[in-house]
């Protein structure tokens, strides 16, 4: 009875990966694609593990505390994921209206939404971490038992995460609507993810190969390391394989504890359901903040470009789902920036000033991939944004490459601010001027507003109106073939400029004097970056009007 | 704002020429072609997927066509398509929105895309108490009810004041006060010389409120004319529209289905 309610599940699969009377050939190129993946993470964790292990007795304790920490950061992870997706999926669920009304228990809707978020939570992180778990397996030559047991382990930590995870959100949304349960829930994970990431940073892993710091860092690093206690399930998995790595020992009683603890759990939360659910799911029907006025009567100015760039601005501050990620970007461009001011450039065995201008050129096509990215993110989503409430602007007189370009100009901004901050302030931590400052500058603003206005372009051409939210956007092949075309565009535009600023600035350091040869040749790549810029844009923002009118 | 556009000369606001819409080897729509008079309300009805909300679409310029013409107060769609958007106001059978706009904001929108003039905006406020939601015109969108996101498209489309309204479903989610409201003023729309296209499924407020009927089954036009055309077409002098739909639409089946209901109810 329990499994009717999986039926939408398996069979949206099914057709979505398997479509009837085709041959899979999509779902067939995704699947060696995430094989390739694989293939390569098992090769470098293979290299990394294996160069950590050849450091006699330190490498190893080093190398098997990073793999304790690994489990139990994926387990926080998982843990604030499941946490973000169970309040959709047991509350905000657009299903929700068809199995609620239906004569179906809270205990088999929360056996079906147990199993479902699980795997959207879970999917990725235990496809990814097998390769890099697989390579301990390899270099510590551990013995037949290691696969099961490591299989074993990642589905143990992965349901005991979406156990603890749920039976939380139930509680919690007992609490709080769903709505502000699930932003409260997204803002402490946007935390504890910025948290891990500022704190690798400043671990400063760049000492790892800095004979002088290495000791000492290891010492640390196992202060801070220590399993944490016999009360995380992920150290019991942790503990088990290190176990069973160094000695081929199987720990019966921590394995039990992970076969005991997922099914413990599970019913913990089926309880906690059936007792809860109900008021949380009325809760979460309240509408957040919808009972009071919104903002003051403005004055009605004619002008559609004003008028989209108001829309844009209030829809993404409206949205916290959207504006909360500017913190995860305020985040980046500290850590970013504080990493040329950790470089060590003054123990390079080149001259200073040779070190920091190759730098500050490599650091263009480093802004550029950030500006992609980010683009990918914001930019490239903003058509589908629209959501199916598109008719609106596609029934107006407002052509749709004018709309193109309004979205263009509004995004345009801050992405261009955001460039220059990322590039003129490393260049003034290297204490960049002449020649290669106004290169970064002019390179970086090229290849912005070239990856700007072809997020805009793709973004039209697989504009996804039904997405649930932007971030759902980058999912797709779209994105992918975005972000991939934009790089390679990025590529080209910085290695065009790699050989006329090597001349260019070999003479200027020197003092030499620079030929028309030089001018000319800089000039030319330039032009060239332009031309490429203008064309990439033009061809793909032709496709995304020819998409939308249909 | 669209005086400029309308040709005083022209009698027809609405023309439509052989319009053809395929879907891969699917087609939707086949060859229809109708004319709507200025001050006309037109009809257009149809059993589901018949191609309605197709021609709609390609009406409101959200669908290119694969043949044919559509020309609005003299201006061709495929030469002009920004003319004939200006000359339109489209209401959808479903009110999707931007949900985190205010409804104000949203009519501050829309008349932006449309180049309204201020004073023409300021005419809202009349619509907005029409529809009680003058109360809740700075709530956000998401927090409304579906009826008052239709009353907020219709109120947008009545603000625009065009020549032309295309309206998918108009009373769908509209409470009996709102949805009288409506017909109302799609009659003094009509009245003021403006014309009306309009798609129903209910045939009463096709025949309280249409000068004028055209029917489609399975893309192409199959009956076009005033409700008196119709019932003769149909053979039915002294029946309602529901019979001249069923009759017309090829409904025979429907005669069995009542027929074998009835005995189940005995």
């Amino acid at each position: 009875m329990r499994l009717r309610l999986l039926t939408p599940f398996l069979r949206t699969m099914r057709n979505r990966f398997f479509p009837a009377g085709t041959v899979p050939v999509k779902s067939l190129a995704v699947g060696l694609f995430g094989l390739l993946v694989c293939l390569v993470l098992y090769l470098v964790s293979l290299k990394v593990v294996g160069y950590f292990h050849r450091q006699s007795e330190l490498g190893v304790i080093l190398s098997l505390k990073i793999f304790q920490m690994a489990w139990i950061i994926m387990f926080a992870m998982l843990i604030f994921s499941c946490m973000v997706t169970s309040v959709s999926t047991l509350f905000l669920s657009r299903d929700n209206e068809i199995i609620v009304a239906a004569p179906v228990t809270p205990a088999e809707i929360y056996f079906m939404r147990y199993l479902t978020t699980t795997f959207y939570t879970a999917w990725m992180m235990v496809v990814f971490s097998l390769p890099v778990f697989g390579a301990y397996g390899r270099v510590f030559q551990a013995g037949i038992f290691y696969w099961p047991l490591l299989i074993i382990c990642l589905a143990a930590t992965a349901l005991i995460a979406s156990g603890i995870g749920m039976a939380l959100t139930v509680v919690l949304v007992r609490f709080f609507p769903a709505r502000q349960t699930k932003d409260i829930i997204f803002y402490l994970s946007l935390c504890f993810g910025i948290f891990i990431y500022i704190i690798f940073r400043l671990l400063r892993p760049e000492d790892l190969v800095n004979p002088d710091k290495y000791a000492q860092f290891v010492e640390y690093l196992s202060a801070i390391s220590q399993p944490a206690g016999p009360y995380v399930p992920a150290a019991w998995s942790a503990n088990l394989l290190s176990i069973y790595l160094l000695d081929r020992q199987i720990d019966w009683l921590l394995l039990a504890l992970l076969a005991v603890g997922a099914p413990s759990l599970f019913f913990i939360g089926e309880w906690l359901m059936q007792q809860f659910f109900l008021t949380g799911y009325t809760r979460s029907q309240e509408s957040f903040g919808g009972f009071r006025p919104f903002t003051r009567r403005s004055r009605y100015r004619p002008g559609a470009a004003g008028w989209i760039f108001r829309k844009e601005s209030k829809t993404f501050l409206r949205d916290s789902a959207e504006w909360s990620q500017l913190f995860m970007i305020a985040a980046l461009v500290v850590v970013y920036l504080y990493s040329f001011k950790a470089l060590p450039v003054e123990r390079s065995p080149m001259q200073t000033e040779y070190v920091t201008n190759l730098i500050s050129f490599l650091n263009v096509g480093m802004t550029g991939f950030i500006i992609t990215s980010l683009a990918g993110r914001f930019v490239f989503p903003a058509v589908g944004a629209e959501t199916p409430a598109f008719w609106l602007i596609h029934s107006s007189p407002l052509s749709i490459n004018r709309f193109l370009l309004y979205k263009f100009l509004f995004y345009l901004a801050p992405f261009t601010l955001l460039s220059l901050l990322l590039v003129v302030t490393s260049d003034a931590l290297l204490a960049i001027s002449g020649p290669m400052w106004w290169f970064s500058v002019i390179a970086s603003l090229v290849i912005c507003w070239t990856v700007v206005g072809m997020a805009v372009g793709f973004g039209a051409h697989y504009a996804d109106f039904k997405a649930e939210n932007r971030a759902a956007a980058l999912g797709g092949m779209g994105a992918l073939l975005f972000l991939f075309t934009a790089m390679s565009v990025v590529f080209l535009i910085i290695a065009g400029g790699a050989l006329p600023m090597y001349h260019f600035m070999r003479h200027w350091i020197a003092g030499r004097e620079i030929h028309l040869a030089h001018r000319a040749a800089l000039l030319a790549w330039l032009a060239g970056s332009l031309l490429l810029g203008g064309l990439s844009v033009g061809f793909f923002w032709r496709k995304g009007c020819r998409s939308l009118t249909g | 704002m669209t005086e400029n556009l309308q040709r005083p000369e022209e009698t027809i606001a609405l023309e439509v020429a052989g319009l053809t819409k395929r879907f891969g080897s699917y087609t939707a729509v086949a060859e229809v072609s109708f004319r709507v008079g200025r001050g006309e309300i037109f009809g257009f009805l149809g059993p589901n997927g018949a191609g309605k909300t197709t021609t709609i679409k390609m009406l409101a310029g959200l669908l290119r066509p694969d043949n044919g013409d559509i020309t609005i107060c003299g201006h061709r769609m495929a030469a002009d398509p920004a003319a004939c958007k200006k000359l339109t106001a489209y209401i959808p059978d479903r009110p999707y929105l931007y949900e985190k706009l205010t409804g104000y904001e949203f009519l501050q929108f829309v008349a932006s895309l449309y180049s309204l003039p201020r004073q023409q905006f300021d005419r809202i406020n009349h619509y907005l108490q029409l529809f009680d939601l003058l109360d809740w015109q700075h709530h956000l969108i998401e927090c409304y009810s579906h009826g008052m996101k239709q009353k907020i498209i219709m109120t947008a489309a009545f603000m625009l004041d065009c020549p032309l309204i295309v309206v998918d479903e108009p009373m769908v989610g509209l409470d009996p006060k709102s949805a009288r409201i409506v017909k109302e003023l799609l009659k003094n729309h009509a009245r003021q010389g403006n014309s009306i296209f309009l798609s129903t499924h209910s045939l009463e407020i096709a025949e309280e409120l249409c000068d004028r009927i055209g029917i489609i089954v399975h893309g192409e036009l199959r009956s076009l004319g005033t409700l008196e055309s119709l019932r003769r077409e149909a053979r039915l002098e002294n029946s309602g529209l529901e019979e001249i739909f069923l009759e017309l639409t090829g409904a025979d089946e429907l005669t069995a289905i009542i027929a074998a209901l009835k005995g189940e109810n005995r």
